[in-house]
């Protein structure tokens, strides 16, 4: 009998934790590969406005709801700013001099982009 | 009944903790970010990983300890067995395009200050005397004349991805996906049996413009909207055109190519950017196993016949028109 229950408490949370979906669009930024913020693009009322330091240099980014940007950055290449905003698409940001990527969790109906 | 259900608990303990559980890893190498997503055992990470720094070692053109770096230097050096494949792989690739793929254009893109961030236009006279070194039919038996160098960075990602790719498979992974910097590779299917979805960028906004869907195939796109500079008021791409010294401007925004082979697809995408449609369709009609979807300047869409039914426009698109490429 213990055995069933556990059984079924395994199925159920197998089917939870297989079926379940993020509530809104996160985004999530990364130096280095380690995660150093999350936000709630969805949750957001009023933009934010906030600069991630990196060892390497300082990117000024922009959440607003729905979607975020890279406004200003350090960084030599300025491809970071130059991408514009994340809202719908699979394809992170991407600071390469200062090892930062910005990307969206949540519902996205792609697995990755190219381009 | 006992019985059973405690084997039923026991195998649902050991799917559920060695066999193949999803891993995400994210790290940078080759000047790019990469992104890996597998289903496989615990040591697949960090295994692929290191096969692609290993990789990036070797192949790359600028750091003094790589192997390219020793050929460049002296001509003829000791490759191991990767870079000699590679090497003699990108050569075929140069030969199928005609040069609008060449290893050799290394000199006029260093010029041009693409390998080092110190972006300038090059004069004309430069220009022709660093073209007269630009000329891959002149390597023979991997050995280079005086003044020739190669940079394997059009297709060392490409390889990169068949490497990982065949790793994967040697673990017995049946689902897995990775971009590495544009250069994506999808594995088998999605663990429920369907496809991978590839975004394809829209070159002109920062969405997307169409969603492919593929399995067991490499997936890479070239174009000169990401990486270039501006001097007054032109924009100059990092797609050097090898006959001309210049950023190719053959009325493409972007080019995708999709086959089995990362390296082929990684080759083929710079070597159609620089051909333009009409020469690479034609090129296209030759090959097989290998799919297309071109993006001209004036915002049109071609897809070879092999992606029709597995290419999705979205946003912007979603009502434009899609010419399809016929082989006949």
């Amino acid at each position: 009998m213990v055995i069933l229950a556990i059984l079924v408490l395994s199925l159920a949370a197998s089917v939870y934790l297989l079926t379940r979906r993020p509530d809104g669009r996160v985004a999530r930024i990364y130096v280095d590969g380690e995660l150093v913020r999350e936000i709630d693009l969805d949750a957001l009322a009023a933009p934010e406005r906030f600069t991630v330091a990196t060892d390497r240099g300082e990117n000024v980014v922009l959440a607003e709801p729905g979607r975020i940007r890279v406004e200003s950055a350090d960084c030599p290449d300025q491809v970071c700013v130059r991408a514009g905003w994340l809202s719908d698409s699979a394809a992170p940001i991407v600071c390469l001099p200062h090892r930062l990527v910005i990307e969206l969790a949540g519902e996205t109906s792609l697995d990755t982009e190219v381009g | 009944m006992r019985r059973a259900l405690s084997a039923c608990l026991a195998l649902c303990l050991v799917l559920g903790s060695c066999a193949a559980q999803k891993r995400e890893g994210t790290f940078f190498a080759m000047d790019t970010v990469m992104d890996l997503t597998v289903y496989g055992d615990e040591d697949i990470l960090t295994d692929t990983e290191a096969l692609i720094r290993d990789l990036e070692q070797r192949l790359s053109v600028t750091r003094p300890d790589s192997e390219i770096y020793a050929l460049n230097e002296t001509g003829k050096a000791a490759l191991s067995e990767d870079t000699e494949a590679l090497l003699r792989r990108a050569l075929e690739i140069c030969a199928l395009t005609d040069g609008a793929l060449d290893i050799t254009v290394y000199p006029v893109v260093r010029a041009w200050g693409f390998t080092t961030g110190a972006y300038r236009v090059p004069g004309a006279e430069e220009l022709a005397a660093l073209l007269e070194k630009v000329d891959y039919t002149k390597i023979s038996g991997l050995t280079l004349p005086e003044g020739v160098l190669v940079d394997l960075g059009a297709v060392a990602k490409g390889y990169a991805a068949d490497r990982a790719a065949a790793l994967w498979r040697e673990r017995g992974v049946e689902s897995g996906l990775m971009n590495l910097g544009g250069n994506v590779y999808a594995l088998g299917t999605k663990p429920g049996g369907d496809p991978w979805r590839v975004g394809l960028r829209d070159p002109f906004s920062d969405a997307t413009l169409a969603a492919l869907e593929v399995t067991d195939s490499a997936v890479v796109t070239s174009g000169g909207y990401e990486r270039y500079f501006e001097e007054d008021g032109v924009r100059w791409h990092h797609i050097i055109d090898p006959a001309a010294g210049t950023p190719a401007r053959s009325g493409l925004a972007s080019v995708t190519v999709v086959g089995a082979e990362g390296t082929l697809c990684d080759g083929l995408s710079t070597a159609f950017f620089v051909m333009g449609l009409d020469r690479a369709s034609a090129l296209w009609r030759t090959l097989e196993g290998v799919e297309a979807v071109f993006v001209t300047e004036e915002r049109e869409i071609f897809i070879t016949e092999g992606l029709e039914g597995h290419f999705q426009p979205m946003n912007d698109y979603k009502n434009a028109e899609i010419k399809v490429i016929r082989r006949g």
